[in-house]
């Protein structure tokens, strides 16, 4: 199982109650598997992601990342952890203003302190395969918003990444442009056998996914397998 | 700093403001450096260049030669040191009218003509013979001439220019040596009774210092090293704390300009930091991409500030303007900046560090 959430409860503050977003959900992903997570608005899946990415403890349960327990690790582990396992896709494309695409993948590499040539190869051939090829100097200003996505894309599987979380990316395009998007994505996870999990609105695109799970009350609803 | 760097390359526009900032400050502290210098050198390069190490003044006088009256039995007790040079120093500061008509202002120094304290030995012989006055270069600007008649006014007594040197000022006025005795009689008349100002010493510190207690004590006198003698000239003590005291609200207003930009720099910058962290950067590497930034910045801007003050101060360093500028002072004083800059930032840095990663969840608008 390449992830694991293990009972994990997420409850803020609400006036003077607290109130519980993810109430002891379990969720396994296997290596290579691609799993869609659809729901309502508000009901926890943006949580969801940012738990099983490290960017948000739970109040309670385990985050497994490749048979590591993050919730044991400190703060510096997590960071790591992070770093060498997870690829994250954004809602917003969340590309740096300044950077070129070829550096938007670079930069995984920086931060890992390993940016040398294998690694510039590595994001020049990422590009290539979201279909960027002819685009590497251009900078976010310069492109349109599918292309953004597939910058976005190149850039969470730069780590090799053993989990690859998207929350909801491609809300911002048109259903056709987003489709092709989220094939890309799901190709190229299944590709590189991570497990991968996606938010979507989109039902027909949870449907391209292996699993499809609905998130409501804090707790998954359904589960199928395409 | 893959980021910080690329940034400054590509959104120069964002620093130019910030940058002009920095540089006008360093432009300012090295002007302000060179001012300090050259208002010292008026103040007290006179006493600086003569070749003694300390000086006795009276008991009382805090330093200040007009406040000082030391006599030859107070000479007599220093002349029989052992290792240590004594010379008696009359110093005042007298109105002289030149043969135009011109009233100028004279720091006027006797000093005996066999003295240590002659400087040079054109002007020693000129100090043997008839009264006359041995005037620092500066007022050879004011067109007086060798040979020119110069009226001490009070006294009304005409003296003679016997010759030029490089005789400094004191107090911001231009020294004219004199003969002891030509100094006692301008000042007393035919009253002097052996009256001088001060005692300039010439010895080994040790030496003087362990003279000085005995007889600081047994006379009343006062000893103090040369250096600790310049707190004594008119205005030096204000000028030399006016102008520190410019110097650090420069430091404070460079560190709050730059501590201020950096904490709004960084808010414009959130969503950056919050994917950088998302991606798995350490708060140690944001915090050196932020700092870093900020730190070429002001490097780069206090270097040009610095250079632009430099060729400035080539262009004032000819005029009337007290202005000296001397490279390692200048440097310390932009190297603090540079300092005061980076607290500015580092007092900012919770900002950077604290970013919260999951911010890069949320959709941008
Ligand atoms: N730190 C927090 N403090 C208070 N409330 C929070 C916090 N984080 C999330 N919430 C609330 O929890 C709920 C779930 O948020 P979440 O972003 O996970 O929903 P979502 O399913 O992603 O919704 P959407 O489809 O609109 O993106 C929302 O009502 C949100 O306002
Ligand atoms: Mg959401």
């Amino acid at each position: 199982m390449s992830l694991r959430l293990e009972n994990i409860t997420v409850a803020v503050p609400d006036g003077t109650t607290r109130r519980v977003l993810l109430d002891r959900l379990d969720l396994g992903v296997q290596p290579g598997e691609t799993v869609a997570v659809t729901g309502a608005s508000g009901s926890g899946k943006s949580t969801l992601v940012a738990v099983a990415g490290l960017l948000r403890a739970p109040d309670e349960g385990r985050v497994l990342l490749g048979g590591t327990d993050a919730t044991a690790l400190n703060d510096r582990g997590r960071v790591r952890l992070r770093r060498d396992q997870v690829g994250i896709v954004f809602q917003s494309p969340n590309l740096l203003p300044a950077l070129t695409a070829r550096e938007q993948v670079e930069v995984v590499a920086h931060i890992a302190g390993a940016l040398d040539a294998t690694a510039r190869a590595r994001a020049v051939d990422l590009l290539e395969r979201v279909g960027l090829a002819d685009r590497l100097d251009a900078r976010p200003a310069e492109l349109s918003g599918g292309e953004r996505q597939r910058v976005g894309i190149a850039r969470a599987l730069m780590n090799e990444p053993t989990v690859v979380l998207a929350d909801e990316p491609t809300a911002s395009l048109d259903p056709e442009r987003g489709q092709a998007v989220l094939d890309l994505l799901l190709d190229e996870a299944r590709r590189v056998g991570a497990a991968t999990v996606v938010v979507t609105h989109d039902p027909d695109q949870a449907a391209r996914a292996d699993r499809h799970l609905h998130l409501s009350r804090g707790t998954i609803q359904a589960g199928s397998r395409a | 700093m893959y980021l910080a760097l690329r940034e400054l390359r590509v959104a120069r526009g964002r620093f130019v403001l910030v940058g002009a900032v920095i540089a006008l400050v360093a432009m300012l502290t090295t002007m302000l450096s060179g001012l300090a210098n050259g208002l010292v050198d008026d103040g007290i390069s006179g006493l600086r260049r003569l070749p003694m190490t300390h000086l006795a003044f009276q008991h009382g006088a805090e330093e200040t030669f007009s406040r000082s009256t030391l006599n030859d039995r107070d000479l007599e007790r220093w002349s029989g040191v052992e290792g240590v040079e004594a010379s008696p120093l009359g110093v005042s500061f007298v109105n002289a009218r030149t043969e135009s008509g011109k009233t100028v202002d004279v720091a006027l120094f006797g000093v005996p003509a066999g003295s240590f304290l002659a400087p040079r030995h054109d002007a020693e012989e000129a100090l043997a013979g008839p009264p006359g006055l041995v005037l620092s270069h500066e007022f050879e600007e004011q067109g007086i001439e060798v040979g020119d008649r110069l009226t001490i006014v009070g006294v009304d007594e005409e003296v003679p220019v016997l010759g030029f040197t490089y005789a400094g000022s004191y107090g911001h006025v231009d020294i004219a040596f004199t003969s002891l005795e030509t100094w006692q009689s301008l000042l007393y008349g035919d009253n002097a009774r052996g009256r001088f100002s001060a005692i300039a010493l010439q010895g080994d510190p040790d030496t003087v210092a362990a003279a000085a207690e005995r007889i600081d004590a047994a006379d009343g006198t006062a000893t103090v090293t040369k250096q600790e003698a310049y707190a004594g000239s008119p205005g030096y003590a204000g000028e030399t704390q006016t102008m520190s005291m410019i110097q650090w609200f420069l430091l404070v207003i460079s560190a709050l300009i730059v501590g201020a930009f950096f904490v709004v720099w960084t808010m414009q910058r959130a969503r950056q930091i919050a994917v950088l962290k998302a991606l798995g950067a350490s708060r140690g590497y944001v915090a050196r991409d932020a700092v870093g930034q900020l730190v070429v910045v002001l490097l780069l801007a206090t270097a040009l500030g610095g250079l632009v003050a430099f060729g400035a101060g080539a262009l004032v360093g000819n005029t009337a303007v007290p202005f000296r500028l001397a490279a390692a002072p200048a440097l310390t004083a932009l190297g603090l900046l540079v300092v005061a800059g980076l607290l500015g930032c580092l007092a900012g840095i919770r900002k950077v560090v604290s970013v919260d990663p999951a911010m890069a969840l949320r959709s941008a608008d």
